[in-house]
């Protein structure tokens, strides 16, 4: 079925709540529907079997317009269907819960509702996910008229629903996993009860180092935004240029030149190589076996000094400019990405033989955590984590973008949808990219490495989707026709993947939590975008830009 | 006269203060050979005493619920366990300062000890993460520890002897490491179960609770359990050479010999995966239990000449 067919059936599904439908680009079809004919028309596309949802953004548009819009995305290969639900901005923004009929929308709802205010009727928790505990209530930092001041800690606010300390009663009690923990060197917050070792509920709070990016981003222009959406994440900085400057591109009507094309899928092939060996590390370290940790660290410098090699930095590469790429491939660099890549190849195939037949290790990989291809369907499972279960789901190989059709990927997938699948997944993955990268070498289109951006990008809003390593990442894009965007909406597979976590921690044994935690890979930095700093004396603060850029200066200074 | 010697031997050699340096010295070779391993550069050779003397000079936190006795106290007996148990063990080559018959159950139970004060100590301090360290410490000693005393009585049996020494002298005309295999392998891996290495480091896994038992300790109390845990890495590794190595005679051999065992441990070490609690006692009840039963039984149809 191609692109318009597909876009059909839904316009079919949706006709009976369809108050008004257009085409914005030619791969997405926009339906505006009321509130109240939200829930009909999600099971509508859910029944029909179109798609999955893969974000909900929500937007202000401010006292002029007086308005508020929530769009539910819903992604069926390359064609993308969005419910689009106007409501007044005066009073009180509600929107009935569809978390029953899609479980992940709850972490998108979530989402809506402490960014910008949206009421959700009928959802089953309303404790906070992202914002810090001392934020003020009815505070909506993505509100067109919301301003630092607001923002003033509130005194003695606590969780909404602290955990007991210590022993709750019996032979149960909360086991804490972070947000200090040496399990996760990041900064999220589980709690486990435990029988025993056997664990019987499990809760997470995101959000502890938020950093606002998505608020930022407004009043940064096009070309700065570039290097703040970078640094979103230090592991997939890439994918995260790449989907906005795609996104831009779009908007403004300019097609990145071949080369410089080719080279964006060849630095996102190494840096897919060095986030799984990355990854691959803490799984090992997690489950007890600090020897495949070490040697996946030690092999994956090879892929970091390539990395530099080619675009000069180890971590934020800042390989895109936005119409193109701003490092070229020489014949030197050639060289050693070919010489690294086969080193590499050999590596991978040595750690694909031991997760799949060390003995020990299987001990704690093998049925651990096991999601079927119905339950990866329900949950809305992206990326590597989702097509151990056998649910393709892979933006490279279901809608190529840039150069990917060019230099096509295959698909790779397991059945069993447990932990060892899922390093398998992962390391079979890598041979991939391994073969693409070389390719890519090889034949590199001639030609010049960007195109002339206009400063002001034209009215519009696009949608960008990039396959991380992580899965899925979506980036939706508004311009008003200014020199900045007026509003970026990102949302990272890390928050699909979490309900993996919740829901298959419970029954196992607590030594398989970290594990589990562990093997969606998990993206803190994805997940947490504003800037709350907690000093000694145990004041909280938030810190505005300015502030935050001050304190920088002098502590360097010193 | 004879009370200044026991003194001395108490105290400076061989058990004493030769037993902790010397314990630290085989904490770092095993340290510094899995960090090898593992492709790292390891610690320098005076990291466990650096670490110790900077532990000492620690300021110690009492937790508030802890009992301030069992707190301060549970350190000092697993290390008076440990250092007691040092003085029945051929140390260094050596015979044994102190010896009588049936020595050897003595003296596994006082390398217990210091399991025992751990469990204590992390229910004491109840913390959660060290309340599911102190279980699953206690847990694992219930699985280990017969197989493992199983495996030291093969060659008692064999001896006809419940005495440390006895065996010892025993042992050097008959190598148990080959004569009774299972049992040295038995005896090797539930050496590391005592000694909580890995693959039976779960009781303080530090990827799911921290520390285990010892998340609330600092200052001395943690140095002392550390000094603890390194006598008994180096009186169970003297334990099993004396038995299954053909016996420990001289400074030369107690050196090639228990670091060879200690070698063989961190080879282990390194190739190995940490066991889910459950795993680790479904392995030993399982499988070591029934493989070192199956020995003695041959060991005891052979000596009765029935085989």
């Amino acid at each position: 079925m191609n692109i318009e067919q597909t876009l059909q059936r839904a316009e079919g599904l949706l006709t009976s709540w369809n108050k008004e439908a257009t085409h914005p680009e030619s791969n997405r079809l926009d339906v505006v529907v009321s509130d109240s004919d939200l829930r009909p028309a999600v099971t509508a596309l859910q029944n029909g079997g179109w798609g999955y949802l893969s974000a909900i953004t929500g937007m202000d548009l401010g006292p002029d317009a007086n308005q508020m819009e929530a769009l539910y995305h819903f992604c069926d290969g390359p064609a993308i269907t969005t419910l689009r639900i106007r409501l007044p901005r005066t009073g009180v923004a509600t929107l009935p819960t569809i978390e029953d009929i899609i479980p992940p929308a709850t972490f998108f709802e979530r989402e809506i509702h402490e960014m910008l205010g949206f009421q959700i009727t009928g959802a089953k928790s309303n404790e906070r996910l992202f914002i810090s505990d001392d934020w003020p209530e009815d505070v909506f930092p993505l509100r067109s008229d919301f301003s630092i001041e607001q923002a003033k800690p509130v005194e003695g606010r606590h969780a909404d629903e602290l955990p007991e300390e210590g022993v709750v009663g019996g032979n149960t009690f909360v086991v804490p996993i972070g947000p200090q923990h040496p399990a996760l060197k990041e900064p999220g917050h589980f709690e486990f009860t435990v029988d025993g070792e056997v664990v019987t509920a499990a809760r997470m709070r995101l959000g502890y180092a938020h950093r606002g990016i998505e608020k930022a981003a407004e009043s940064r222009n096009w070309i700065q935004n570039l290097y703040l959406f970078e640094r979103i994440c230090g592991i997939c900085s890439h994918t995260h240029a790449m989907a906005y400057s795609q996104g831009a591109e779009k908007l403004a009507q300019v097609e990145a030149p071949a080369r410089a094309q080719a080279i964006r899928e060849l630095v996102a092939g190494l840096e897919r190589i060095h986030s799984h060996l990355l990854w691959l590390g803490v799984v090992a370290h997690e489950a007890g076996f600090d020897t495949l940790f070490m040697y996946s660290w030690r092999d994956r410098e090879t892929v970091m000094n390539l990395l530099e090699q080619v675009t000069g930095n180890r971590v934020n590469y800042s390989a895109n400019v936005l119409g193109g790429v701003k490092c070229d491939i020489g014949s030197e660099q050639a060289k050693a990405i070919k010489e690294g890549i086969n080193f590499l190849e050999s590596r991978i195939r040595h750690y694909l033989e031991v997760v799949t037949t060390d003995t020990m290790f299987l001990n704690r990989t093998r049925g651990v955590g096991t999601i079927s291809f119905e339950e990866a369907e329900r949950f809305g499972l992206l990326g590597p984590t989702a097509r151990a279960s056998g649910l393709v789901r892979d933006v490279r190989v279901e809608a190529p973008y840039g150069a990917y059709s060019r230099f096509p990927i295959s698909a790779v997938t397991e059945t069993n949808g447990d932990l060892e699948a899922r390093c398998v997944v992962r390391l079979k993955e890598l041979l991939v990219s391994c073969f693409a990268i070389r390719t890519i070498v090889d034949n590199l289109p001639e030609g010049p490495l960007a195109t002339k951006m206009p400063r002001k990008i034209p009215a519009g809003e696009t949608i960008s989707r990039v396959e991380a390593p992580r899965g899925e990442l979506f980036y939706y894009i508004k311009s008003n026709g200014g020199e900045n965007p007026a509003r970026v909406h990102i949302r990272t597979p890390s928050l699909c993947n979490w309900v993996s976590v919740l829901e298959k921690a419970v029954g196992r044994q607590l030594a398989d939590a970290p594990m589990l935690i562990a093997g969606m890979d998990p993206c803190f930095s994805c997940n947490d975008r504003m800037i709350t700093t907690v000093d000694q004396r145990g004041s909280r603060q938030t810190w505005s830009w300015k502030q935050l850029r001050e304190h920088g200066i002098e502590s360097y200074k010193k | 006269m004879n009370a200044l010697t026991s003194l001395l031997s108490l105290l400076i050699f061989p058990a004493g203060l030769t037993l902790v340096l010397t314990g630290m010295f085989y904490e770092w070779v095993d340290r510094k050979l899995v960090a090898r391993f593992q492709n790292r550069v390891g610690p320098r050779w005076f990291q466990p005493f650096a670490d110790m003397v900077k532990l000492l000079a620690k300021e110690q936190i009492l937790p508030k619920v802890a009992n301030p006795f069992l707190f301060f106290g549970l350190p000092m007996i697993a290390v008076t366990g440990a250092l007691t148990a040092a003085l029945y063990v051929p140390l260094v080559g050596f015979a044994p300062v102190s010896s009588f018959a049936g020595d050897l159950i003595v003296t596994i139970y006082l390398l217990s000890l210091l399991t025992l004060c751990m469990g204590l100590a992390g229910w004491n301090t109840s913390s959660r993460f060290s309340l599911v360290g102190a279980t699953r410490a206690l847990t694992q000693l219930f699985a280990y520890e017969a197989p493992f005393l199983l495996a030291l009585l093969g060659p008692a049996l064999a001896a006809g002897s419940w005495q440390i020494s006895v065996i010892n002298d025993y042992a050097r005309t008959h190598w148990f490491a080959i004569s009774q295999p299972i049992g040295f392998i038995v005896v090797l891996i539930g050496l590391m179960g005592k000694l909580e290495l890995p693959p039976f480091d779960s009781p303080e896994a530090e990827t799911e609770i921290v520390a285990g038992a010892l998340t609330e300790y600092s200052g001395r109390g943690l140095a002392l359990f550390k000094i603890g845990k390194s006598i008994e890495l180096i009186v169970g590794i003297t334990l099993v050479s004396a038995f299954y190595l053909g016996g420990l005679h001289g400074v030369l051999p107690f050196l090639a010999k228990t670091l060879a065992v200690l070698f063989l441990m961190s080879i282990l070490q390194t190739l190995l995966t940490r066991l889910r609690i459950d795993q680790t006692v479904g392995m030993w009840w399982r499988f070591g239990s029934i493989l070192v039963l199956a020995q003695i039984l041959l060991t005891i149809l052979l000596r009765g000449g029935i085989l």
